[in-house]
């Protein structure tokens, strides 16, 4: 297999203070991998690096073998690496639809609007009824289902969520959790970042521990899932 | 005592219409930036020495001049955010307070001195349109229509052409517009250009009724601020209505007492409603 998404060394931070401590961490193509660990650890800050919100110190991100980390975020997009980010990050003031055209705005998710505006709606036919209300008056699961659908949008190589399931009722996180299968069997690419992790291990091919801004355990989630700190920390076992 | 109140207040209301459009140029800036653009004045003026210059030169129709002066009144607006108002952009409101106000000083330093502050005026009428008791000079008429026509358009632009969108998800969550491939720093340079445009095209419409020198913009960036409070900061329409509140106000207050206590008026209601609805007296963006 060849990673997609490579990211070796990784270090970066806010202002003076460093936050990742040289992070190893690389993407399988048509995997789902995940990416795990508590509060404050550095989970955001990774994504933040790779997207090119925030810019990295030392080390590389590699897309297609291709160095993308000093690249900045708008030109992301572009070449297939997408978030959805933590926290939704609508455009509240905009449109359902006028959302899910901001999703769009690269050449080849472009060329294809239309075909993916009818996939993003098949897979969350609740968006297509809310078309032309705001998304700021969305309750919380439509939004959630927005922003993924807005970054399916992009038609990215590979998507990258951030805390996805946050605050949703069990139903949505089902729905979701059929979503992201479905995703997987298209063969797309993703990083799924979760503080929920039970939820993220059981989805998922491959995970990622995260402690103190260094990844500290990585393996099959099965397997990462049957450690013992694993256990003691996260699973409550 | 209604045959002059009637004439005063079509008078006061036409003027509205162009206080509406600078101060929706200042009010655009700060809706998608949060800037105020202490240069907006002096980029009225320039708008006005545009329309002469060109006028007195070559003899171009003022109205078609101002297209020509709204293209100007764009790229100068794109170049002062490059050079002034980008590296500033995320620091606190003081330092985009102290850039947009040196290129305030810099306008009025190199203006004063290419120019002079002799008043100017354009040769340049249209004949008066008179209905009933109230006699307007068209030139205030064609201003109005082109301030109608500039707002539609403006919406139009902003709400069903792609770059005008990228400007509304921008204004909205910069961030996110980043991630989803939007230039931001492109944009934000496009929208400080509309903003001096507006106030670029205001001057034009000013200069054919208003003689004016270099420092005439200061007031109406003052008339703007109090239009942007009535209007609530960063709404487009609002500012046209709060122009058309201020101008019909200016119009009336003549007939009841000296037009010197225009601005004390003027800046009392703009206290009140500080004081009272902060939000501005027509809402504002949440
Ligand atoms: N914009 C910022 N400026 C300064 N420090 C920040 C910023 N964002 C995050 N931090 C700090 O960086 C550290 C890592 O935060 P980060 O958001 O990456 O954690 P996380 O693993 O995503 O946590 P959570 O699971 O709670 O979302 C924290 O100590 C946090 O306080
Ligand atoms: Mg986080």
């Amino acid at each position: 297999m060849m990673a997609l998404l490579e990211i070796q060394d990784l270090e970066s931070g806010y202002g003076e203070v460093q936050i990742l401590w040289g992070v190893n961490l690389s993407l399988e193509k048509g995997r789902l991998t995940s990416l795990v660990g508590g509060n404050g650890v550095g989970k955001t800050t990774l994504l933040r690096t790779i997207t090119g919100t925030i810019k990295p110190w030392r080390g590389s991100v590699r897309f297609n073998g291709q160095e993308i980390g000093h690249l900045p975020a708008y030109r992301k997009p572009d070449l297939g690496v997408v978030l959805v980010p933590e926290g939704r990050q609508l455009f509240t003031d905009m449109s359902v639809r006028e959302n899910l055209e901001m999703g769009a705005t690269n050449s080849r998710a472009r060329a294809h609007a239309a075909q993916n505006l009818e996939r993003v709606f098949g897979l969350f036919p609740r968006l297509k009824e809310r078309e032309s209300q705001r998304a700021g008056t969305l309750s919380g699961g439509e939004q959630q289902m927005l922003a993924v659908a807005r970054g399916l949008m992009a038609e990215p190589e590979v998507l990258m969520f951030d805390e996805l399931y946050l605050g949703l009722a069990p139903v949505l996180v089902l729905n979701l959790f059929e979503t992201l299968q479905q995703l997987k069997r298209e063969g797309l690419t993703m990083l799924l970042v979760e503080q929920n992790v039970h939820m993220a291990l059981s989805v998922s091919d491959y995970a990622y521990v995260m402690a103190e801004g260094r990844i500290t355990l990585e393996g099959p989630a099965a397997e990462v899932a049957q450690q013992d700190e694993v256990k003691k920390a996260y699973l409550g076992i | 005592m209604s045959d002059i109140l009637l004439p005063s207040l079509v008078d006061g209301l036409l003027l509205g219409f162009v206080y509406g459009i600078a101060a929706m140029g200042l009010s655009l800036i700060w809706g998608v930036m949060d800037v105020i653009n202490l240069s907006h004045g002096p980029i009225i003026a320039l708008g006005m020495f545009g329309i002469y210059l060109i006028f007195t030169n070559t003899g171009l129709n003022p109205y078609l001049a101002l297209f020509v002066v709204a293209l100007a009144g764009l790229l100068l607006g794109m170049i002062i955010y490059g050079v002034a108002v980008h590296r500033v952009i995320d620091a606190p409101h003081l330092s985009t307070l102290l850039a947009t106000f040196s290129v305030n000083m810099i306008i009025i330093g190199i203006g004063t001195a290419l120019l002079t502050t002799t008043p100017r005026n354009i040769d340049f009428t249209l004949g008066s349109l008179s209905v009933g008791p109230i006699t307007v000079p068209w030139t205030r008429v064609a201003a109005a229509f082109a301030t109608m026509l500039v707002t539609g358009l403006l919406y139009l632009f902003l709400y069903v052409s792609r770059p005008g969108k990228y400007i509304r998800a921008v204004a909205n969550n910069r961030v996110a517009a980043e991630l989803m491939g939007i230039p931001s720093a492109r944009i934000l340079a496009l929208s400080f250009g509309l903003g001096t445009m507006l106030a670029a095209i205001a001057g034009g419409l000013i200069a054919t009724f208003f003689p004016f020198t270099i420092l005439s913009g200061g007031s109406y960036e003052l008339k703007s601020f109090v239009i942007c409070v009535l209007g609530g900061l960063g709404n487009p329409l609002g500012a046209l209505f709060g122009g058309l509140i201020l101008g019909g106000l200016e119009g009336l207050t003549p007939a009841f007492m000296p037009t010197t206590w225009v601005p004390v008026l003027e800046f009392g209601l703009f206290v009140l409603i500080l004081l009272v609805r902060p939000s501005g007296l027509l809402g504002s963006k949440s």
